[in-house]
């Protein structure tokens, strides 16, 4: 094979101690800021970009590389420890993965979401080396109808977030929906629900909403109960380490996250957000452990954290082989390469071989790393929560206002936050589930600009949603992802949808 | 690595003494520079290419690039205008595009607001279809428009942006509506690209930078620059050789917040004019294809005047400003 | 709450759907101020209206609930520690507003969260928020260049 032959020569560039340095440095770079909310990659590449000019080419886009799988590293750490995803892929993490910690069972949860990730990191990074220019054909041909459907199949599938009340849990999504409505319509130019404060045209940060929602929110909620029930944490509850139940939990919904986050990822419009919540729902749906779900399943870890990993590796798919940068950070890459006078695109594989495949390679070299560096710290890591209640909600609070003011320093930036606080706390006490206004806010205006784009292509004709393969397939998946319930179940969600 | 660690440091060092006691403003400055764009497209490009060219030759200690994205830039503007009053250290890339953006959204704050610095180049619009599509060249376009704009889609940057009005203007020029034409706004360079590679969209409009990888693989058929003139990068004759009579450039330039001295104005042109003058930046202006239109001073305020005259009397024509 | 034979009306709960239901009024109200609408796609007011829509009916449901009392029960509710934290948020955010710089605002902050969950060392808490801000503040404005609101206290570093 000669993809093969390629990465072992890739591999000697890689393995250059020099080069090593610079993916260690990148992988700890990466985690770092990982951790902070608000301060993701795509900005540590920005602010490190003046400073690596001087380096050589090899040198410091193996080091993106590192802070780019870094950063997915840390995000999940803080999102399970203490519920304050540093990244928006890390969302679906928090969901199950703070309800395990909180446990006692931190240190499992850490633990399949290093190992998953260093396993979706792997194959997927594989599948980037030998599948890349496949793939990138059928990522073209992804049109705006197509988009549209595979946002419809994650509508349908998150509703497995929607806990028990599905009114509720549609409220929810809605506020969710309105909240991905304010800014500026992309597709006529106009602001929607902006009452013209400049600061909402650009619509609501991500992080911004998740954050307020799940720390701050937490954070409140717990200070207005702690006359009647201190809250005890227990940093460790049986093993600190996964027992063998679960890895039999988990090798399966890393598998299937990594089927998930590769190619969505690989897609120009595909990002990370809707793999892991893909991931996320799919697990809860095919789980021998339904109990657990809502107390912290190790399936609900496994799976996004896999998904976030390979998106990862797929976004790199359009970006070698096209020059298209499909996310932030690849944008931050892609400028890295042109700092060097590197144009990625059709041709790069051709006239810089050397770099590119040094780049898989040491991608590899930094997924190993990162699983070296990450095992031995998560028995470190969980001591994190014996840290007195009152310091650690302190140090929460501090690390999500510092975060949000340092990617945007606006006082108006800092008012969302806390309104989404207060949100975040009205709906925990009032038992609104929370990720569906997140899942809302991702999916609506990105379901909305494609559904637009496609009609407008097809001048109004709905039809165009069936015409293609890909959008047919998935409208069809969708439908079966809707109705098969009410087949299992009978009758008795019908009764709850009328409720 | 001791490279690395000595840069870091040296770095810190020196921050940590430009901290303590602020030295000479002009001879080193520590720029900030937004691009009011999503990471990938022009002023982007544009802002890191000036990081690259400041940093590299050494005419500024270090220069940050941020990206405030949306709606043509009407979003950056708000928050250089709001945000950075006086601050004699950021400069903000803008171009044609965005004083379309700010008539169509109606935006409070206009670029009479900021300080205008100077205005580094032009790039001229080009027009694309994907490499298998029946559309040879300039004249096979407006015939398909003229039959029916609605089905002639395009793919381009924000609404009421210059990829915007320059599939207006084409689309008058053959002699169609302009107010009728399909215009699929996309936000980024990179998702437009795939629409157009997917062959989702008849044509596509932007920057030739945006496509000019794209073309010398072969992926895509260039129709044509909004160029008066042939350009030496091209080897198809420009739009209006072709016979239909369309001609727009897309410049960008940089301005500073308002409210900030004369003196600092001074450092920042200062600053610039030394930029345009190195090696680095024509390097770099070679590299990508950009034509150097570099004009600093009153002559850019005067243009910049100008232009959004003549701007509003465009956008209101092709129905894109209500009036 | 809801263990009463005769089921109370939730008064929490209607407010909640009064509450949604002038979202959804001011998402019509909203919408119905854009102008510019594209020729061939369905326009930027579709997807208000249906927002709009669902969260009336939504509403509904709400207050269907409320009225039958359906509502998950509540605990009892201590305000002081939530009025703490929110003023030391707004605190923050007037502190950054006017240029009081980030440190102060972020010290006071940990100060008062510890507070409400319970510590009586303010003033210890303070200084070791004041350390955090500092080191935070050493990471990113120096070694990043990363800009962080300052105010009297960060220009001394």
């Amino acid at each position: 094979m000669e993809a093969f032959a390629s990465l072992a020569d890739g591999l000697v560039v890689a393995i250059q101690p020099a080069n090593l340095l610079f993916a260690l440095i990148g992988v700890l770079l990466g985690t770092a800021v990982g951790v902070l909310p608000g301060i993701g990659p795509a900005l540590t590449v920005a602010l490190l970009l003046p400073i690596t000019f001087k380096l050589d080419p090899a040198g410091s886009i193996i080091m993106f590389a590192g802070i780019y799988y870094g950063g997915m590293y840390g995000g999940s750490t803080t999102a399970i420890l203490i519920n304050t995803p540093g990244e928006s892929a890390s969302m679906a993490t928090a969901l199950e993965g703070n309800l395990m910690a909180k446990a006692g069972r931190g240190g499992p949860a850490l633990a399949t979401a290093a190992i998953g990730s260093f396993v979706a990191g792997t194959i997927a990074t594989l599948g980037l080396t030998l599948l890349a220019p496949y793939l990138v054909d059928i990522a073209v041909s992804f049109g705006p109808e197509d988009y549209f459907a595979l946002m419809v199949v994650a509508f349908v599938t998150v509703s497995a977030t929607f806990g028990d009340s599905p009114v509720r849990g549609l409220t929810s999504l809605f506020i969710g929906l309105m909240l991905g409505l304010v800014g500026i319509d992309l597709l006529s130019g106009q602001s929607r629900l902006s009452f013209g404060v400049p600061e909402l045209y650009d619509n609501i940060e991500v992080t911004t909403l998740a954050v307020g929602l799940f720390a701050v929110g937490e954070a409140l909620y717990v200070a207005s109960r702690r006359h009647i029930q201190e809250e005890k944490l227990e940093a460790v509850r049986g093993s600190l380490w996964m027992t063998k139940e679960d890895w039999k939990r988990s090798w399966k919904p890393w598998l299937r996250g990594t089927m998930f986050g590769f190619p969505i990822g690989a897609l120009p419009a595909g990002g990370a957000e809707i793999p892991t919540f893909l991931s996320y729902a799919t697990e809860r749906r095919l789980t021998k452990h339904p109990e657990d779900f809502g107390k912290g399943a190790i399936e609900g870890v496994a799976g996004p954290e896999a998904a976030n990993n390979a998106s990862a590796a797929g976004t790199l798919v359009p970006l070698l082989t096209l020059g298209l940068p499909t996310s932030a950070t690849a944008a931050m890459m892609l400028a890295g390469f042109q700092q060097y006078n590197i144009n990625p695109g059709p041709l790069l594989f051709a006239q810089n071989a050397d770099l590119v495949w040094g780049l898989i390679a040491s991608l590899f070299i930094a997924n190993a790393m990162l699983l070296v560096l990450n095992l031995p710290l998560v028995g470190l890591w969980v001591k994190l929560l014996t840290i007195p209640q009152p310091w650690l909600y302190a140090g929460i609070l501090v690390f999500a206002t510092m975060g949000t003011i340092a990617a945007n320093p606006s006082p108006v930036e800092l008012m969302m936050l806390t309104v989404f606080g207060v949100l975040g706390f009205l709906m925990r006490r009032f038992d609104f589930p929370i990720a569906p206004v997140i899942v809302g806010m991702i999916l609506g205006p990105l379901a909305e600009s494609q559904l637009r784009r496609a009609l407008s292509i097809s001048l109004g004709d709905p039809m165009t949603l069936l015409q293609s393969p890909i959008s047919a397939t998935l409208l069809t998946i969708a439908l079966i992802a809707l109705v098969l319930p009410f087949f299992l179940k009978g009758l008795g969600r019908f009764k709850a949808v009328e409720d | 690595m001791t490279q690395f660690r000595k840069g870091l440091w040296r770095s810190a060092l020196a921050a940590a003494a430009v901290a303590g006691f602020v030295t000479s403003a002009a001879a080193q400055m520590e720029l900030k520079i937004m691009a009011p764009a999503a990471p990938g497209g022009g002023w982007d490009q544009t802002a890191r290419s000036m990081q690259q060219a400041l940093t590299q030759s050494g005419i500024a200690k270090s220069a940050q690039v941020t990206n405030v994205p949306g709606a043509g830039g009407s979003i950056g503007i708000a928050q250089l205008v709001n945000n950075s009053k006086g601050d004699g250290n950021q400069l903000m890339v803008m171009g044609y595009v965005m004083v379309g953006a700010l008539l169509t959204n109606k935006s409070p704050i206009t670029l009479d607001q900021t300080t205008p610095i100077a205005r580094l180049t032009t790039e001229y619009e080009a027009i694309v279809v994907p490499a298998d599509s029946p559309i040879k060249n300039a004249k096979d376009l407006a015939t398909a428009i003229k039959a029916d704009p609605a089905k002639v889609t395009w793919a381009g940057g924000s609404a009421g942006g210059v990829d915007h009005i320059a599939a207006a203007l084409f689309a008058k020029a053959a002699g169609a509506d302009p107010t009728k034409i399909n215009y699929i706004p996309f936000s980024g360079g990179g998702e437009a690209l795939a629409a157009i590679l997917g062959g989702k969209v008849t044509a596509g409009i932007s920057g030739y930078g945006e496509f000019e990888s794209q073309v010398k693989a072969g992926k895509l058929r260039l129709i044509g620059l909004t160029s008066a003139k042939k350009t030496a990068n091209v080897d198809v004759p420009s739009i209006k050789e072709q016979g239909i009579d369309l001609e727009i450039a897309n410049w960008r330039a940089v301005v500073a917040p308002p409210g900030i001295s004369a003196d600092q104005k001074k450092a920042l042109t200062d600053t610039m004019d030394k930029m345009a003058k190195s090696k680095e930046w024509q390097e770099i202006l070679k590299a990508k294809g950009w034509e150097d239109a570099y004009v600093s001073g009153d002559a850019f305020t005067k243009i910049l005047a100008d232009e959004q005259t003549r701007t509003k009397d465009v956008l209101t024509a092709v129905g894109l400003v209500k009036s | 709450m809801a263990t009463s034979p005769q089921r109370r009306v939730d008064v929490a709960g209607l407010v909640i759907a009064v509450i949604l239901l002038v979202l959804a009024a001011v998402v019509w109200w909203d919408m119905s101020k854009l102008q510019i609408l594209s020729p061939y796609d369905l326009g930027p007011k579709v997807m208000p209206i249906i927002v709009s829509g669902c969260l009336t009916l939504l509403a509904i449901g709400n207050a269907i609930g409320a009225l039958r009392g359906d509502l998950p029960a509540r605990d009892s509710l201590d305000w002081k520690p939530i009025i703490l934290i929110l003023g030391a948020l707004a605190c923050l955010i007037v502190l950054i507003r006017f240029g009081g710089g980030f440190m102060i605002g972020t010290a006071l902050l940990f100060a008062a969260t510890s507070t409400a969950f319970g510590r009586r060392a303010f003033v210890t808490d303070f200084i070791i928020g004041a350390v955090i801000a500092l080191i935070v503040y050493v990471l990113f404005a120096k070694l990043l260049t990363l800009s962080l609101p300052a105010g009297p206290l960060e220009r001394l570093f």
